[in-house]
């Protein structure tokens, strides 16, 4: 009787995976995003609504909190994190911006970020088309800057990055679980 | 041997159960998921950035290109990569519910689908020169032309035909199992690399060589 009611279970394992092997790339767990500065950039340019010109452009994988703690928890302090999941975190500007007191020539960029309690230092680096933060090279930086992080009373669920207008440029807002960042870039 | 065949009915019927509560609740969910701007709210709320119904996703050739570097085991750049969203059946038929013959598709949702060619390619024996380009197709019954288009950073909606790069006819094969999430791969070929577009039980290879 065990046996077979084994046997059962057994076979809807094998059932059940047959099903699931019908996709060829399941979807990704951290599913991927992508943020435009202008915001929505896109649907404003196909409704010839554009607001200003492209600046920048990310695309990241948005892991979940999921129970955890993520600063100082699953994200270690004082270690480089990779401000996403799977592919490394990009980011391109369509024109020179500056950062952190430097100028950061037009194209693709990794985001990284080594995150403390208060404060999280951005890395832009140059090597592109990576995965995670696993090989990263300090000696293929562009550009770092401190930023100041701030508590916010509610929390994020998924790892969320949007643009929004500066005085001088835009910022790159940055929030997961409660901390929020904010990332200046001035043209 | 009677509870066995009891036991074995039992959870097929659990089985099946299941399955029917699953594609009947996720038809509820949206019709037009792929067609329109989709979101889903969060709990807790993100004011930021909802996480879309359609997921992104990316897919580099050489196959796993960033994990092989990431390993050391690729010195070379990278050939191709595309960046496309995955809608999903939700229990419709995709070629009565979904998409229509002989209308254009985007091959994806949200965002245009984009293709970046590292390195010039020639497709059906046309120069294609290194870049950017966006994709969208229009399906037949037997084949699908794919369209290379120029409009680059815009939404996969309306596109924009006077800036079409190029198109590309090519065949359609039936699956004998249903692509739950629209998925776009490269294969390796001896030339160079099959873009593979599979969604429900039609998929379609469009050949790059490089």
């Amino acid at each position: 009787m065990k046996k077979a009611f084994g046997i059962i279970i057994l076979f809807q394992f094998f059932f059940i995976s047959l099903l699931a092997q019908n996709s060829l790339p399941p979807v990704d767990k951290s599913p991927m995003d992508m943020g435009y500065y202008p915001a929505n950039y896109p649907v404003q340019k196909i409704n010839d609504k554009i607001t200003e010109p492209l600046a920048a452009r990310v695309i990241y994988s948005r892991p979940q909190k999921a129970g955890r703690t993520i600063f100082g928890g699953l994200v270690k302090y004082g270690e480089i994190w990779r401000m996403g999941a799977n592919e490394a975190t990009e980011i391109e500007f369509y024109k020179n911006v500056r950062f952190g007191g430097k100028k950061i020539n037009k194209g693709r960029y990794t985001l990284y970020a080594i995150v403390n309690e208060t404060s999280w230092t951005i890395i832009v680096n140059k090597e592109t088309d990576t995965w995670g933060s696993f090989k990263y090279d300090s000696k293929k930086d562009v550009a770092r800057s401190q930023v100041l992080v701030q508590k916010t009373d509610f929390v994020t669920e998924s790892l969320a990055m949007a643009f929004e207008k500066s005085t001088a440029g835009f910022n790159l807002i940055i929030t997961w679980d409660n901390i929020r960042a904010s990332i200046p870039f001035t043209f | 041997m009677k509870s066995t065949a009891f036991l074995l009915l039992c959870s097929f019927f659990l089985f099946s159960c299941s399955e029917k509560k699953k594609s009947s609740n996720d038809t509820n969910k949206g019709s037009k998921a792929d067609t329109t701007i989709v979101s889903k709210p969060e709990k807790p709320v993100n004011g930021y950035a909802p996480v879309d119904v359609s997921p992104m996703d990316m897919s580099y050739f050489p196959v796993n290109y960033p994990i092989l570097k990431m390993s050391d085991s690729i010195t070379t750049p990278p050939l191709a990569r595309v960046v496309y969203s995955r809608p999903h059946l939700q229990g419709r038929n995709l070629f009565q519910e979904v998409l229509k013959y002989g209308e254009p598709w985007r091959l994806g949702a949200n965002e245009a689908t984009e293709l970046d060619l590292y390195k010039e390619a020639t497709i059906q024996g046309k120069k294609i020169k290194a870049g950017r380009y966006i994709l969208y197709c229009i399906p037949q019954q037997d084949q699908w032309t794919i369209v290379l288009n120029s409009n680059i950073d815009s939404w996969g909606l309306h596109p924009d035909v006077s800036k079409d790069v190029a198109r590309f006819t090519v065949p359609v094969s039936q699956t004998d199992n249903s692509f739950e999430f629209f998925t776009m791969i490269f294969q390796s070929t001896t030339t160079g690399a099959d873009l593979l577009m599979a969604w429900g039980y039609v998929e379609t290879k469009l050949p790059i060589s490089f």
